[in-house]
């Protein structure tokens, strides 16, 4: 099938001050091609100018995550078939600086991941000197919001985040939530002063984009929800 | 297998500000306005009819103290819920805490202003005697 690739351009060290679009006219495109296999292709065959992330190219690093057709997608878990259009529109997700082409600059993105101390708080010594055990239950308590890869599809969808970029975003409290029903964890409520603060989950208005954003799949406007509820209630089991 | 006891993690509640006021506020009026809203269109729309409604029909509700309560809360419930609204979308446009600050209380004021004004109507009446030639 032949497909037209439109790709949003910016360069300001290339002298493309302005931004706008590119567009290739590919033959012999299979449906089960990937977007980021046509990205690859006009950057190999067409412009080696073209600038965008990627790493392992297998939906798990979270590198590609990409505006495509207005919706945001990881370049590598995305079908040309299951965009139904041959004309696929390429560009930058949403509410982060555009650096280069395809590229943002995730600091804001990751310095608001680190606000909500997403790592294991315990200065209890476990029972046995050696492992913090605990119950299939507790574990499959926040099993879904292991799952995140950080490749912020989910905040960049976000209404609220694109009106205000101070305000925290799904994917922090997402990865808040996996150590706030942690079982094993002492800094829960540290964690839910931080996001019950003004730019907290209050911002979050359930636009539900998020959840329909993430390649993983994770029930997300579902994990803002415990956390809501785990601020007004106090408990966190 | 043995697991562990995981030690007990209580009192997290952390302490209400106004965000968490404000957000809990939105949710009860809106399940209080759930019932409020759907009486009066049942009664003023369907039952009554608005072609049927004049000033002796308003006269005769709101000598009614309950009916009083009940509009009052109908109207401050549901201005509340949406300057409520108004006030989370407008920070949208107003990024800086002082902007914030202020357009909150503007909102409060105004929900205040017009919500008496509103109480006041209902509480003096219609006044139908003024009707009369």
């Amino acid at each position: 099938m032949e497909v037209t690739l439109r790709v949003f351009r910016y360069n300001p060290e290339a002298g493309r001050t302005k931004p706008s679009y590119d567009s290739w006219t590919l033959q012999d495109v299979d449906p089960t091609d990937r977007v980021l296999d046509l990205l690859e292709h006009v950057k190999g065959y067409h412009d080696g100018t073209l600038s965008f992330r990627r790493s392992c190219a297998h939906g798990v690093c979270g590198s590609d995550a990409m505006r495509i057709n207005g919706r945001n997608y990881l370049a590598c878990k995305v079908l040309v078939r299951d965009l139904n259009s041959t004309t696929i529109t390429v560009e930058p997700i949403l509410g982060l600086k555009v650096l280069k082409d395809l590229i943002v600059d995730m600091e804001p993105f990751f310095e608001s991941y680190r606000s909500v101390m997403p790592y294991m708080v315990s200065d209890e010594v476990p029972a046995d000197g050696k492992e913090r055990l605990q119950s299939i239950e507790q574990r499959e308590r926040f099993d879904d919001t292991t799952k995140c890869i950080l490749c912020a599809a989910c905040t960049t969808s976000c209404p609220s985040f694109w009106g205000d970029g101070k305000y925290v975003g799904p994917a922090t409290i997402v990865n808040a939530h996996r150590f706030i029903f942690d079982s094993r964890d002492q800094a829960a409520g540290e964690r839910l002063e931080i996001l019950n603060e003004q730019q907290g989950v209050w911002r979050c208005r359930t636009a539900f984009n998020c959840t329909e954003a993430c390649p993983r799949e994770i029930h997300i406007t579902q994990a803002i929800a415990e956390v809501k509820h785990a601020i007004t209630s106090g408990n966190v089991d | 297998m043995t697991t562990a006891t995981a030690p007990a993690r209580v009192n997290l509640k952390p302490k209400p500000n106004y965000e968490t006021t404000a957000w809990k506020w939105m949710r009860y009026s809106g399940v209080l306005l759930v019932p409020l809203v759907w009486i009066h269109v049942a009664i003023q729309d369907v039952i009554v009819g608005v072609h049927n409604i004049d000033i002796n029909y308003v006269a005769l509700r709101w000598a009614n103290i309950g009916w009083q309560v009940y509009d009052i809360l109908l109207l401050a419930f549901t201005f509340a819920h949406g300057m409520n609204g108004l006030r989370q979308v407008s920070f949208d446009f107003f990024q800086s805490d002082k902007a914030r600050r202020n357009l909150s209380w503007i909102i409060f004021v105004a929900w205040l202003v017009i919500s008496f004004i509103g109480a006041m109507a209902i509480i003096g009446g219609a006044r139908t005697h003024l009707l009369e030639p």
